[in-house]
């Protein structure tokens, strides 16, 4: 049996404030509950504030802004951790992005599914961004939720924040840096404007024109040579040269070849407050390049062939990255790995469990067997025996001194090849196999008795963590396999005295390894901490203020019965997409540290108001902190420009919207499967 | 083989089975005249809301999932949405199982289908006819419909002319455009149309002579990548996620290439036996045995010389190993959906078991193959050895709900296309064509009052009421296209479908009129236009003259359409017609 449940105008009279209550219900009703007890009275509060009262209230979207409630404080360079505590195991759970926050909730209503398998459809290629997505997601759905309350119609909601993203991925594409011309610009007059500007911005701004133009100075040196990205960036941002010209520099100046970029500074643009893990994700990048004789530029960062390795209980200073694929040992095989270090070993690569009893994926087991004999035999203990005697022969006839195995391999194995000095390196990853593979010539096999001397790869050399690092206390447990030159693998190690962390601090190191590898790939950066949102917010204003000419044009006459006529609530709905953007900015600036949000907010329309009056570039705003007594907090290292990833923020934004048009034209929910005994609690639950 | 299986029946269950405690069986429920029954009149009304509220392209969209948090599908077209459907009341399942029919048929009108026949059924009811009459009477208007449609002078069907890809394109897109979840813009719909009919194209067997057998396109979805990478190539993708083995050189001098095609498993197991216990002698190997088998075979398979080896199932690594060593090419869990496009593109027959010698008339041929990588995936390329009437289409979105919604609406869109080979000629869209019939069947019905009064036995203000209703089903198809608030409305002369966005001012009213639904028509001043279900006068629709620089922007297929609106009369007839449901409760 069906149940269907309206999600859209709902005729009940809920208040907001109950609606959200509901939608935590409705996340709390997995078996794990939620409750999201908020440390410092924050985020939370914005989400409750939205006061609408009214009979054309969408539940869906709201149940979206509700969820996007949750992750406000995991925007921004300072994240907020968060507890999740299951009631009914006693288990909790530590989660300092947004998609480690979803990923512990269980999401049973449709709208939490769907936001989930958007949010990690969008983790699995980008590695970040997901905070962004969802917020942005719900703030849009704000928006939406306004105009509904209007009485615009869907159609027209949904033609109109369309045009709204063009615009704004118009903007991006028109206001990217290229990386290469990044080390072009003094680094140095850069941070100095940003940080400049910065402290101005928290003031009231008033010199800012001159320090834009201080800026602009800095970077014509290099605009001269070629005209880079950030040189066509200052005649765009010109209302008078904004259509034309710039299209004109962007195919003009495609430069025949590709410079390489300033890997480093890249990066630090990237780190996005992370810089511990980014240094480590640069010397990954370093070591990889080296590696590579290609690319001795460092053009291209590749994530597949980085791994992590956690070492509890080390302080996090011993964290680093190492060539190679770092994995955990026992004692006993550290020993062997002692033996065996400095000697050009040879490989043999299993691609499973290292077992007698591992059979390969889809193979199925008989269920029932029964052994029928006249006499008593007492094999079946012996059979194991037999096969690890037949491998280790095969093993030692090849002269194989190191197995990786993808899987897990049993323990009498393991004890048996150290025995014979063989190393036994167990869970290696397949994309480490394949490096290895790719690296030594050897040949992955399911299945050790298949080796043959055709599969073995040869110049693997192994050495012991502690050693790396110059540390002698104890015996070390990890060691690292590598060969050496060729194969390009590299593992960062990260180090943490406090285990709960240690996810954190590997999904910080990930999501900056993305980062910097989407940046090396799009070859472009956005400029970050906020100016492309102003610059998305400005524009979006203006195209909003534009009456009835574009309406027409955009998609023909046929389409929808909306898009014919001019669509008179364009300007409607694009102040409101504009609107989820600065509240987007001012919230990572009340995260960022010290400033209220009335004052983010303040500071950000001023900084919009004087961008339209005077067409002064925007600067990048400060993130630094208030001091009690007013002043503001100035650190010691000069901060570094901020960028964003280019296809990380166009994907994340489309997605947001897709998100919300989605919900936005969802107007019921069926649920299979519900008994006709099921409580009716819910009152707008029909069955059918 | 040297074992000895035996499969012992456990008879446990059975005897457990009569040794339970006999309960009493409950008498069969018995509903008189369901249709006065109120709870089904309500289901009825809220099934009519639910799939009125996701008609056309700018239809409201329907979580569906399950009590237990499943997977969440976003929809708005019926092949999804009426499988999820399941009642209390085997009325409604009635109605959803007719309907079903036909969308597994033709695919498309599901929508229109259902709602008809659940209109047709209210206004049965309101009229205050009694049933056997208005099942007369459905009958009578329905022959009139179809005779209609079937008239080479019908007002609301275009001929589809095969010599320009535009109207095939106005169809696709018509498809496409309509399922709201696809999250398409203009130009992505476009593109995915354009792709559909050169799809369908490509599966139009050009010189063959004889029977011509139709080519089929097979879908390959990939998520992450924009609409606009989408693309259709010619032959079959099977995904070969390991290809660093395959040296292309080599593959190509001996062309073609011989395929062997196993359905079995040769993944080593002896999953085919079926459940049960197996008594095995001790110091038997059963899995080293079979592998000794599939290695025999394997030898076979290389000595008569065989390029790709493809199996639906697994294969055992050891197999893999030693086929790749010889360079032969392997294609593991390619499954079921796959093996009988690949069948027809080979030639090659599947074999089913492994215990037989392969038959030389069991193998195929492909004429090349090539590698193509398309975004994370790695694919081969297989082209049959004669004419290709074979394509693949990638399709690409950003997320997986999209991407869902999409497949479903280009696979509809496809078989559309198909079923405009039988029947060359598509219907006005955008609900033209349904207030066009309604004019014509309210005025005809009016006019033929004496003959057909003494055919059917009925009073002529009886068929004034059965025509009636049948018109105000057919309007009320054509104005639930609208969502938000508008009004819909036809024009007196040619009885076209329009409307009034609820939102215009009066000053911009004659430039929101621009178009009628299919767009054949343009707006002016001096025409008249009636509110639909209203009392407006009868009148014959005159056929527009043909002017062939206007084309129609909205088609939709003339077969599908025809059938639904038949399912949709014959079904709201059976309704009408059950007098009693019995309802075994055990």
């Amino acid at each position: 049996m069906a149940a269907i449940v309206s999600c859209c105008p709902a005729t009940s009279k809920y208040s907001a404030c109950a609606v959200f209550h509901r939608s935590c219900r409705q996340l709390a009703s997995g078996n794990r509950k939620l409750y999201c007890k908020t440390l410092l009275n924050k985020a939370p509060r914005a989400m409750l504030a939205c006061t609408i009262v009214n009979h054309r209230q969408h539940v869906g979207l709201q149940k979206l802004s509700a969820l996007a409630g949750i992750t406000h404080s995991s925007l921004g360079p300072n994240k907020m951790y968060k507890f999740i505590r299951d009631e009914t195991s006693g288990e909790s759970a530590l989660a300092c992005s947004c998609f480690r926050l979803l990923e512990n909730l269980e999401l049973t209503c449709g709208v939490g599914q769907l936001v989930y398998e958007t949010v990690r459809a969008h983790q699995k290629v980008y590695g970040a961004g997901s905070g962004c997505l969802l917020f942005l997601a719900g703030a849009w759905s704000r928006a939406a939720t306004e105009c509904l309350q209007k009485g615009v119609p869907v159609a027209r909601i949904i033609s109109a924040m369309s045009e709204g993203m063009d615009v704004c991925l118009d903007v991006c594409r028109k206001c990217s840096v290229s990386t290469e011309s990044l080390g072009a610009a003094p680094a140095e007059s850069c941070a100095a404007t940003s940080q400049g500007l910065g402290l101005n911005l928290l003031k009231k701004n008033t010199a800012e024109a001159s320090q834009a133009s201080c800026h602009l100075r800095g970077t014509r040196q290099a605009a001269d040579k070629t005209l880079n990205a950030s040189g066509r960036r200052k005649i765009k941002l010109s209302r008078h040269f904004y259509e034309t010209e710039a299209e004109d520099a962007s195919t003009a100046t495609q430069p025949p070849r590709r410079k390489a970029p300033d890997v480093a500074l890249v990066a630090a643009g990237l780190s996005h407050g992370y810089v511990g893990a980014m240094n480590l994700v640069i010397e990954a990048s370093r070591l990889q390049s080296k590696n590579n004789p290609q690319d001795v530029s460092g053009s291209t960062f590749d994530v597949s062939k980085v791994a992590t390795c956690v070492l509890p209980g080390l302080p996090e200073e011993n964290s680093c990255v190492l060539q190679g694929c770092v994995v955990h040992v026992s004692d006993e095989q550290a020993s062997v790995a002692h033996h065996l270090k400095e000697q050009h070993l040879k490989v043999a690569l299993i691609n499973g469990d290292l077992s007698d009893t591992y059979r390969h994926l889809g193979f199925k087991r008989l269920q029932a067997v029964q052994c029928v004999s006249d006499r008593v035999h007492f094999l079946s203990s012996s059979k194991a025996e037999e096969w690890t005697e037949k491998v280790l022969t095969l093993l030692l006839n090849l002269e194989v001194n190191l197995v990786v195995v993808s899987g897990i391999a049993s323990e009498k194995v393991i004890q048996r090849c150290c025995r014979l000095h063989i190393l036994v390196v167990e869970k290696a990853n397949v994309s480490v196999l394949k490096a290895l593979a790719d690296a030594t010539g050897a040949v992955p096999v399911t299945y050790a008795t298949q080796l043959s001397n055709r599969c073995v790869g040869a110049g693997v050399k192994v050495a012991i963590w502690g050693d790396l690092a110059g540390r002698q206390t104890k015996p070390s447990t990890a060691v690292s396999v590598s060969t050496g030159e060729r194969d390009g693998l590299v593992t960062a190690v990260l180090a943490s005295c406090v285990p709960s962390k240690l996810q954190a601090l590997e999904d910080q190191f990930w999501a900056c390894a993305y980062r910097l590898h989407h940046a090396l790939t799009d070859a472009v950066l956005l400029p970050g901490a906020g100016v492309t949102e102003m610059l998305c917010v400005h524009h979006l204003r203006e195209r909003a203020e534009r009456r009835h000419d574009a309406g027409r044009s955009g998609g023909g006459v046929q389409q929808t019965k909306a898009g014919r006529a001019a669509n008179p609530y364009r300007g409607l709905v694009m102040n409101l997409m504009a609107e989820g953007l600065v509240d987007y900015i001012s919230t990572v600036m009340v995260n960022a540290g010290g400033v209220s949000k009335v004052r983010a907010r303040t500071a950000v329309s001023q900084r919009l108001k004087n961008h339209a009056e005077n067409q002064a570039k925007f600067s990048q705003l400060s993130f630094a902190g208030e001091q009690e007594d007013g002043s503001l907090r100035c650190s010691d290292a000069p901060a570094a420009q901020v960028y964003d990833g280019m296809s990380v923020k166009q994907e994340a934004w489309r997605r947001a919207l897709d998100l919300v048009l989605l919900v936005l034209q969802t107007d019921a929910e069926i649920i299979t499967g519900v008994g006709p005994n099921h409580d009716a609690a819910e009152g707008d639950m029909m069955l059918l | 083989m040297a074992m000895s299986i035996n499969k012992r029946l456990s008879w446990r269950q059975s005897v457990e089975k009569v040794m339970s405690r006999l309960v009493q069986k409950s008498p069969s429920l018995c509903t008189d005249l369901p249709l006065d029954n109120s709870d089904i009149c309500t289901k009825l009304y809220l099934l009519r809301q639910l799939l009125k509220s996701c008609f056309g392209p700018t239809g409201r969209l329907k979580q569906v999932h399950n009590n237990i948090g499943g997977h969440v599908i976003t929809t708005s077209s019926s092949s999804v949405l009426l499988p999820a459907i399941s009642s209390s009341q085997s009325f409604i399942n009635l109605i959803k199982t007719s309907i079903l029919n036909h969308v597994s048929r033709f695919s498309d009108c599901g929508l229109f289908a259902a709602i008809l026949c659940l209109s047709l059924i209210e206004q049965a009811k309101q009229s205050g006819l009694s049933f056997s009459v208005a099942i007369k009477l459905n009958k009578h208007l329905l022959g009139l419909c179809t005779g209609y449609l079937q008239q080479e002078d019908c007002g609301c069907k275009v001929k589809l002319d095969f010599c320009s890809s535009h109207n095939l394109i106005t169809l696709a897109r018509s498809i496409i455009s309509s399922k709201p979840a696809c999250v398409l813009t203009e130009s992505e719909a476009l593109h995915i149309s354009k792709l559909a009919v050169h799809a369908f194209l490509l599966t139009v067997p050009c010189n063959r002579p004889g029977e011509v057998r139709l080519g089929k396109a097979v879908t390959v979805s990939v998520e992450g990548h924009p609409v606009l990478n989408s693309a259709v190539f010619p032959g079959l993708l099977v995904d070969a996620p390991d290809v660093s083995g395959i040296d292309e050189s080599e593959n190509m001098r001996s062309n073609p290439l011989r395929v062997v095609l196993f359905s079995a498993s040769l993944a080593g197991d002896l999953s085919e036996l079926g459940d049960g216990i197996f008594d095995v002698h001790p110091g038997v190997d059963t899995d080293l045995q079979i592998l000794d088998r599939l290695l025999e075979l394997v030898k076979q398979v290389v000595e008569d010389e065989v390029k790709l080896f493809v199996c639906q199932k697994v294969i055992h690594p050891v197999v893999q190993q030693h086929l790749k060593s010889r360079g032969v090419i392997v294609i593991e869990r390619l499954g079921n959906p796959l093996m009988e496009t690949l069948t027809q593109l080979t030639g090659a027959q599947p074999v089913a078991t492994l215990h037989t010698t392969i038959p030389a008339k069991a193998y195929g041929e492909v004429r090349d193959l090539s590698i193509i990588h398309f975004g994370s995936r790695t694919m081969l390329q297989l082209h049959p050895p004669g004419e290709s009437s074979i394509c693949t289409m990638i399709l690409c979105h950003r997320n997986e709900t999209m991407l869902g919604e999409l497949k479903v609406a280009f696979q509809k869109t496809e078989h559309v296309l198909r079923l405009t080979l039988r029947e060359p000629s598509a219907l006005l869209g955008g609900g033209c064509t349904e207030t066009h019939l309604a004019a014509y069947v309210r005025h005809k019905s009016i006019q033929e009052v004496p003959e057909t009064l003494s055919a059917l036995g009925c009073s002529q203000a009886e068929l004034l009421l059965g025509a009636g209703g049948f018109c105000r089903s057919l309007e009320s198809v054509a104005a639930a296209l609208e969502h938000d608030g508008g009004n819909s409305l036809m024009d007196l002369t040619h009885a076209h479908h329009w409307t009034h966005p609820a939102d215009v001012m009066r000053e911009h009213l004659d430039e929101s009129l621009g178009f009628c639904g299919c767009g054949l028509m343009e707006g002016s001043p001096e025409q008249r236009r009636a509110y639909l279900n209203t009392n407006y006068p009868q009148f014959s629709p005159a056929p527009l003259s043909r002017d062939t620089a206007v084309q129609p922007r909205v088609l939709d297929s003339f077969a599908a359409k025809f059938n639904a609106l038949q399912v949709a009369v014959e079904t709201a007839n059976l309704a009408l017609d059950v007098r009693y449901l019995v309802q075994d409760i055990n």
